[in-house]
């Protein structure tokens, strides 16, 4: 039976390729904004008290240097310093899983047939070789929670699911590129249909972390912070 | 019947009504927590107990606060007995741990001591 001759994949299939885009990518912004108000509301403005040296309030700077921020110290007890690979790892994973939909060519002929937007793209090759690196970061990533007692020990079911919901995107986008399986509908139907999945759960599952990191990493003063943040849980 | 059964000995409406108070943070933070164990280093008991996943930060939180919010508070006092354990013997509540999320673990971890405590669960270091 020819898969798209059926009047219901032929329904699913349009269905995936138009309304359902508008739809998620609608729920990711409409999520995300939610729950950076929703976050921002457990937090509160704090005014920071400056010491200023003065009249009985002199801060002695120390004449052997030992105030100084020791920056190889400071690195070897960051996580990049502790956990080199798995920094590596995660960033890369991070940064590509968040640039790539924007700058794969397929992607971008679709904006400009349907829009006229047109922005630079990669070329097809280097997409190809990111994607496989981004496969490869998830692989590392399934044996981390498969094998590694640490992560296993916090693991869950919900964990594997995420992982692959993350990964399916460029697993499917990889099989469809190289026309893998014979059904070439089936595939990028799947591919679509989990690029939006992951985009609608952005906001209210596990990828949360996202939004969270930006909001509390940046506006929360704290040894850790990273930006000037003037607020407080 | 069964509610009642599995949570003799506690106060589970008291039990709620604290967690109720730090509903969406303890919901988001369960919810953004990777389960990455990136946190583990950085505490110092994890490091001292040849890095045994139960002294994770992220352990920690995730079964004492994790527990507390999958069972709606419905808790019995073997479940609180095991994270008294958790919150007080494994953690010194140093806030030394770095989430690279941001998850504030010492906090949830302090507000599974606070569930604790209110329903009479917590070390009695001069009778043990
Ligand atoms: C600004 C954006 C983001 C930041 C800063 C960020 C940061 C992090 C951090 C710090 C971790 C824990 C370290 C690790 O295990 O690698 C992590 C884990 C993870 N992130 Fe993100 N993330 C972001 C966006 C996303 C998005 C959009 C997705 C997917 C839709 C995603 C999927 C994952 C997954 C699946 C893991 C768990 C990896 C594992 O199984 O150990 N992240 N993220
Ligand atoms: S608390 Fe932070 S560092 Fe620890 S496992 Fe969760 S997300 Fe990772
Ligand atoms: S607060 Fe607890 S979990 Fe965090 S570093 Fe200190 S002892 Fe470890």
């Amino acid at each position: 039976m020819d898969f798209s001759n059926t009047f219901f994949w032929t329904f699913a299939y349009d269905f995936i390729r138009g309304p359902m885009v508008w739809i998620a990518f609608i729920v990711f912004f409409g999520g995300t904004i939610f729950q950076i108000f929703s976050l921002l509301s457990l937090t509160k403005k704090q005014t920071i008290s400056k010491l200023t040296p003065g009249p009985g309030r002199f801060i002695p700077k120390r004449a052997d240097g030992e105030d100084k921020k020791d920056w190889v110290m400071w690195l070897k007890l960051s996580i990049a310093g502790v956990n080199p690979f798995m920094t590596i790892v995660s960033t890369t994973f991070h940064v590509l899983l968040i640039i790539m939909p924007i700058f794969v060519l397929g992607h971008n002929i679709l904006l400009d047939n349907s829009f006229g937007l047109s922005i630079i793209s990669l070329p097809e090759g280097v997409s190809d070789f990111l994607t496989i690196i981004v496969i490869l970061c998830a692989a590392i990533f399934l044996y981390r929670r498969l094998f590694v007692d640490r992560v296993r020990a916090i693991t869950t079911w919900s964990d594997y699911l995420f992982l692959f919901l993350a990964a399916a995107p460029f697993v499917t986008g990889f099989f469809a590129y190289h026309q893998v399986f014979e059904n070439y509908r089936l595939i990028i139907s799947l591919h679509i249909l989990s690029g939006e999945l992951m985009l609608m759960a952005v906001p209210f599952t596990k990828f949360v972390h996202m939004i969270y990191l930006v909001i509390f990493r940046f506006t929360i003063v704290s040894e850790y912070s990273l930006g000037r943040g003037n607020r407080t849980w | 019947m069964f509610g009642k059964k599995s949570t003799t000995g506690v106060n589970t409406k008291e039990v709620k009504a604290i967690l109720n108070e730090k509903k969406t943070k303890m919901e988001l933070s369960l919810k953004a927590c990777a389960h990455c164990t990136l946190c583990a280093e950085s505490c110092f008991l994890f490091m001292g107990r040849n890095k045994d996943p139960k002294y994770m930060p992220s352990y920690k939180f995730l079964n004492s606060v994790g527990i507390l919010y999958k069972k709606k508070g419905n808790v019995d006092i073997l479940d609180l007995g095991e994270m008294r354990d958790l919150v007080w013997e494994r953690c010194v509540l140093c806030t030394r741990c770095y989430c690279p999320v941001g998850v504030d673990i010492p906090e949830m971890i302090a507000l599974a001591r606070r569930v604790c405590r209110s329903q009479g669960v917590y070390p009695q270091y001069e009778r043990e």
